[in-house]
C-alpha cells in the first residue's frame, strides 16, 4: 500500500495494525526517516510525503515501571507494566501495556516483548 | 528589538497544603497579597494573566473576569493559560512578553489550583490528561510511572541508587521546614523515603510530590513603574521555554529533557550569563529524579553525576548550588497551574531578604524552571536583585 500524501489521522489504521501485531509507520519519501503513523510531517525534512510501512511488532523494553498505584480503569489490573519498547528493526520506539508483572526480576531492561493487540488498554505487550 | 526592562515588584501566595476555600477565592487571596506587597492599587493593573489547569474539578473556569471583578476592576482583560504543570510560567512568559513589548506598564500574574477535593484516583487519572494520552495514559501511565520510567533509565545508565534519588527528597523537606507556606512542613529520613510504599517502581511515596491546592500571584510592570512605587523589586534578566516530544517514546534519551535544556540556553543567553553564575535555583522537582535530571540539564552538574552531587550534599541550602530553598514541589507542593508563578515569589522573596530561615546567603542571581507534563514543554527564567 502506498499512499502519496497520507491521511491526516491515521489512528483508525495504526489501531488495526497493532491489533495484527504490528505497527503502521510511514517512510518518508525524501529522506527516508521512518516514522509512527501518527505523525504527518517528517521531523527531519518537513515533508508530508510518505509511503506507509508495516513493522513488525517485536523488540526489546528499553525501561519501564510496574504501576501499584494505577489511574481510574486499571484498579483490577495492577500490578502491570508501562513499557517503552524498541522495535527490532527500525529503532522506532513505542509505549504499551503489559501485564501480570509484580516485581522488577519479572522484566529486566532489554527483555524481548512483542505487541499482541490494541484494546482499552492502548498497545498491549506480552513477553516474548 | 530594543525591550523594555521587566521587574517583579511584589509577590503573594496562600499556604500550599489541602485548602477549604474554593478556587476563585484562594486565586483572589493571592492576587491580592502581590497588590499589597508591591503597594499599588489595582486600578493601576492593566491585564491579568491566569493559568491553572483543573478549574473544571471545582466548578470555575474563565477564572480571570472574577477575579478582575473582585479586585473592583471588572474592565481590565484577562486570560486563563493551560500548559499542564508548567501554566505558571508559560503564563509569566506571556505576561514579560507583553511587558517587554511595551503593550502594558503593568500586569497580575496568578496561577491557581484546587484539586485535593477530588480524591487521589481521580487526580491520578485527570492528571494523566496531561500525557500524550494514546500511547501514555491510555495505557495505564500515571504521571509517578513515566517519572519512574525515566528513573529506571537512569539508574540503568549511571553510577546512581535509589537512595541517591531519596536525598533529593530529603534536602527539600529540610527547607520546606523552614517555609511557613509549605504543605509538608516534616523532616524525613533516607529511610522513610525508602521505606515507603511503592507508586510507581522505582518510585516511591516519598519521591513523589503532594498534589495541593494553593494560588501564588507577582506583579509583573516596566522598571520606570516599578521605580515609582517600591525600592523591593527584582529585574527578569532572561526569559527562554522550549518544547520536547509529547510521549517519552519520541525522545531519543529518557535522561534528559530537551525543553529545558532549549529554554535555559535561550535564557541564560538574553541574561548574558552562564550556568555557573546562577547563585540558586527553584526546579521543577515534581518527583526526585526530576530534579536531578533538572540540575544537569541546566548545566549546574556534568551529565550523570547530578544524583551523586544531590546525595553529597551540594545542593542543600546554601550549598555549592542552592536548589529548591523554598522546598521545591516536593515539600513546599505543587498546586500545578500556580508552581511556576510560586517559584518566581520564593525567587522575588530571595533577592528581597524577605524570605526568613531559608535565606540564601549573598544571592544576586536566581532562576526558575518548570516544566509541564514530562517536560514536554518548559520555560525558564532569570531574576537578578537590583
Ligand atoms: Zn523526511
Amino acid at each position: 500500500m502506498c499512499l502519496k500524501v497520507c491521511k491526516l489521522s491515521a489512528k483508525p489504521e495504526f489501531i488495526e495494525a497493532a491489533k495484527a501485531g504490528n505497527i503502521l509507520a510511514r517512510k518518508c519519501t525524501k529522506c527516508s526517516e521512518i516514522l509512527l503513523a501518527t505523525v504527518y510531517y517528517c521531523r527531519s525534512c518537513g515533508s508530508k510525503e510518505f509511503e506507509d510501512t508495516i513493522l513488525k511488532g517485536t523488540g526489546k523494553v528499553v525501561t519501564y515501571t510496574i504501576m501499584t498505584v494505577p489511574p481510574a480503569g486499571f484498579e483490577e489490573l495492577a500490578p502491570y507494566a508501562w513499557v517503552v519498547m524498541e522495535l527490532d528493526d527500525s529503532g522506532i520506539r513505542v509505549s504499551g501495556f503489559l501485564g501480570k508483572i509484580p516485581t522488577p526480576e519479572d522484566l529486566p531492561i532489554e527483555t524481548p516483548v512483542k505487541i499482541t493487540g490494541f484494546d482499552e488498554r492502548g498497545i498491549v505487550l506480552e513477553k516474548l | 528589538m530594543e525591550r523594555e526592562s521587566v521587574c517583579v515588584l511584589g509577590g503573594g501566595s496562600t499556604k500550599y497544603g489541602k485548602l477549604d476555600d474554593s478556587i476563585s477565592d484562594i486565586t483572589l487571596q493571592a492576587s491580592v497579597g502581590a497588590i499589597e506587597s508591591a503597594g499599588i492599587e489595582p486600578k493601576e493593573i492593566e491585564a491579568g494573566y491566569i493559568s491553572n489547569v483543573f478549574g473544571v474539578a471545582d466548578k470555575q473556569v474563565h477564572l480571570g473576569p472574577v477575579v478582575m471583578s473582585n479586585l473592583g476592576i471588572s474592565e481590565c482583560p484577562s486570560l486563563s493559560i493551560e500548559s499542564a504543570c508548567g501554566s505558571g510560567s508559560v503564563s509569566f512568559r506571556e505576561a514579560f512578553a507583553n511587558v517587554a513589548a511595551g503593550f502594558y506598564d503593568a500586569v497580575l500574574v496568578t496561577g491557581t489550583e484546587k484539586v485535593t477535593h477530588t480524591g487521589t484516583d481521580w487526580t491520578t487519572t485527570y492528571f494523566s490528561y496531561c500525557s500524550d494520552f494514546f500511547y501514555e495514559g491510555q495505557a495505564g501511565a500515571s504521571f509517578p510511572g513515566l517519572f519512574a520510567s525515566m528513573a529506571r533509565a537512569y539508574l540503568h545508565e549511571f553510577n546512581a541508587t535509589e537512595e541517591d534519588l531519596a536525598s533529593v527528597a530529603v534536602k527539600n523537606h529540610e527547607n520546606g521546614v523552614l517555609n511557613p507556606k509549605a504543605h509538608l512542613r516534616k523532616k524525613i529520613s533516607i529511610d522513610d523515603v525508602m521505606n515507603s510504599a511503592v507508586v510507581a517502581s522505582p518510585l516511591k511515596l516519598y519521591d513523589c510530590c503532594p498534589f495541593s491546592d494553593g494560588a501564588s500571584s507577582v506583579i509583573l510592570c516596566n522598571e520606570k513603574f516599578a521605580k515609582e512605587h517600591s525600592k523591593d523589586y527584582v529585574k527578569v534578566i532572561g526569559s527562554g521555554r522550549g518544547g520536547s516530544p509529547a510521549a517519552l517514546q519520541g525522545r531519543e534519551q529518557l535522561t534528559t529533557i530537551p525543553s529545558t535544556k532549549i529554554a535555559a540556553a535561550a535564557a541564560y543567553k538574553m541574561a548574558g550569563i552562564t550556568a555557573k553564575d546562577v547563585d540558586f535555583a527553584e526546579v521543577h522537582d515534581c518527583f526526585t529524579v526530576a530534579e536531578v535530571v533538572d540540575s544537569e540539564d541546566l548545566g549546574f552538574f556534568e551529565k550523570g553525576t547530578g544524583a551523586t552531587a544531590a546525595r553529597n550534599g551540594e545542593t542543600k541550602l546554601n550549598g555549592s548550588i542552592s536548589i529548591n530553598p523554598s522546598g521545591g514541589l516536593k515539600s513546599k507542593g505543587h498546586p500545578i497551574g500556580a508552581t511556576g508563578v510560586g517559584q518566581v515569589v520564593e525567587v522575588y522573596e530571595q533577592l528581597t531578604g524577605k524570605s526568613g530561615e531559608r535565606t540564601v546567603n549573598d544571592a544576586k542571581i536566581g532562576l526558575t524552571q518548570n516544566f509541564g507534563a514530562t517536560g514536554a514543554s518548559c520555560a525558564v527564567h532569570v531574576f537578578e536583585s537590583v
